[in-house]
């Protein structure tokens, strides 16, 4: 079933097109990664669909119905980019306030989140002013989620965690999307999108560039593989399959490769390695992987 | 059309400025009633405005004081600076706080995110400002009621004063009508708080060159004060039905302008 469905969306903002016919479609129980580098148009296209945002052209449908009814919205969670909460109430009255706007879906999975983000009582009867950042963002994650929404909404959700918060949050995350809830992830980061999702949908100034799978996209990928072995590098790396380009210098190489890697550790496995560095790849990489697809 | 725990979040959020003014404006109409039993503050008064220029004098004797008799200085007190910035300010805060105070604050994306339409979140604000400003001007007129007890000047009687609660009522109504068309625009409840201000203060002191200047009189129906008259309310003809209309019309086609540019507009 059809969670969300997002066809050729426009939107202008004076001068500026900040989304040209953006259209993709996410199944309940899937989490479809929204990447894109800031000013992509990921947070117009996360505003459209929580009804706050006007599109000029096209259409978004949640859980079947227009985007910006109150009847989605009951069901749906939101976090925005930019978490702005009542800074003067505790952190405990804003949970209560957020729960209270929706009387029909009280706030059952609250304890659990609690516990998953380490929120306790001490963090709960703190004004939400005197949080820190990263305890404000996971103050936000309750509100979006504690209803046990059917459409999530996370625009850049792990901004400000720590590494530890962001696995529970990947934890919570997955655990609602095998009970069959949508989650549309908006982030510019890769490797969080790489490892939460199932789908990637890449924008970029406004145009969707693809819609695939996180494996497809790992294909696509060029990453950055360093070396330096001692003694005399192995033969024929530059021309090894899926390397794209090489840059050869007497003991080191540097080797850009496209999808499996496994023919450079095989090659390389005959020498003595002093330094293997197999970079995580960054969103700039995605880019130039689809660039180098349409030149080719 | 109105959701209720919407209003109940605008009374925790804003209940304590308001509880202030209404507890402000109480005590002021209150101590007025003190100041005209306690002192002979009719004929200090005169005795200071006879050292004024003709057209002066006229002005406040008349038109501010309506004479200086206990019940002149009483309705004075409806018409004084601060009985007009209290209510007032009432009425900026909460039009700039509605709109265009959430976006500033940036909590207008997740509030509008919440389960209701952007008609109720609206109207919710909208009828609760009209019950704040209401229960603001009962709170002025029982400051009088009170004052008047305690202090024995049985001047007026309970329809005058409740039809100066309610010409009150229509001023702050309108304030809040034009501040709202303003914030529905707006980004920063600042700014538009204090659009709302400069046209108030430019009301207030047209409205007195008007009547101090015989040759700017023309601008007179142009100032939303012109249409509130406590003087004329509890010395004069009474409630005129042209004034309270005149305010009722100004609230209501803010609020229009303001729902109809609320609805389009994107948010934050």
């Amino acid at each position: 079933m059809l969670a969300l469905e997002v066809v050729g969306l426009h939107k202008r903002f004076g001068s500026v097109q900040a989304l040209r016919g953006v259209s993709f479609a996410l199944e309940s129980g899937e989490i479809l990664g929204y990447l894109g580098p800031n000013g992509a148009g990921k947070t117009t296209t996360l505003r459209i669909l929580a009804g706050l945002v006007r599109a000029d052209a096209g259409t978004a449908r949640l859980l079947g119905e227009p985007a910006g009814q109150a009847r989605v919205r009951e069901r749906l969670g939101y976090l925005p980019g930019e978490l702005r909460l009542y800074g003067g109430l505790t952190a405990q009255a804003l949970l209560e306030r957020f729960a209270s706007f929706r009387p029909s879906r009280p706030p059952v999975l609250r304890p659990r989140l609690l516990e998953a983000f380490a929120l306790g009582a001490g963090d709960l009867a703190r004004r939400v002013k005197f949080l820190s950042h990263g305890t404000k963002q996971k103050l936000g994650l309750v509100i979006a989620l504690q209803h046990d929404p059917d459409l999530l909404l996370l625009d850049e959700p792990t901004n400000g965690l720590d590494p530890l918060m962001q696995r529970a949050f990947r934890e919570v995350v997955q655990e609602r999307v095998s009970l069959g809830r949508a989650v549309l992830l908006s982030s510019h980061v890769l490797s969080e999108v790489e490892s939460s999702c199932h789908r990637v949908a890449v924008l970029r100034a406004g145009e969707m560039l693809a819609v695939e799978t996180v494996a497809t996209l790992r294909e696509r990928l060029v990453r950055r593989v360093q070396l330096r072995v001692r003694g005399a590098l192995p033969a024929g790396l530059a021309g090894l399959p899926g390397v794209t380009q090489a840059e050869i210098s007497g003991r080191e190489a540097v080797l850009w490769v496209q999808g499996d890697v496994n023919p450079i550790l095989r090659a390389v496995a005959q020498a003595e390695v002093e330094r293997f560095v197999f970079a995580e790849p960054q969103l700039e990489d995605v880019f130039v992987s689809f660039y180098a697809g349409t030149r080719s | 059309m109105i959701a209720a725990a919407l209003f109940r979040h605008l009374v925790r959020r804003q209940g304590a400025f308001l509880g202030v003014s209404a507890l402000l404006l109480t005590l002021f109409q209150f101590l007025i009633c003190a100041a005209v039993s306690s002192t002979n503050a009719g004929d200090a008064l005169e005795t200071l405005v006879r050292s004024l220029p003709p057209a002066v004098q006229n002005l406040i004797a008349t038109q501010f004081f309506g004479g200086f008799s206990e019940r002149g200085l009483v309705a004075f007190g409806w018409n004084h600076p601060v009985a007009h910035a209290l209510g007032t300010a009432a009425a900026i805060v909460l039009a700039s706080r509605a709109v265009a105070g959430e976006i500033e604050s940036g909590a207008v994306e997740l509030l509008l995110s919440q389960p209701f339409s952007r008609a109720t979140y609206f109207f919710t604000h909208v009828l609760f400002a009209l019950v704040a400003l209401g229960l603001l001007a009962l709170a002025g007129i029982a400051g009088t009621s009170l004052g008047q007890v305690v202090f024995h000047l049985p001047l007026f009687g309970g329809g005058p004063l409740l039809r100066l609660g309610l010409a009150y009522f229509l001023l702050l109504c309108a304030w809040f009508g034009l501040t709202l068309a303003f914030s529905s625009v707006g980004q920063e409840g600042g700014r538009v708080a204090g659009i709302g201000f400069l046209l108030a203060l430019g009301s207030f002191f047209a409205q007195g060159i008007g009547l101090l200047w015989s040759d700017a009189s023309f601008i007179l129906p142009w100032t939303v004060h012109h249409y509130f008259s406590p003087q004329t309310l509890l010395l004069g003809e009474g409630a005129s039905l042209r004034s309270c209309f005149t305010l009722l019309a100004v609230a209501v086609v803010g609020m229009t302008i303001a729902a109809w540019r609320f609805w389009r507009r994107d948010l934050p």
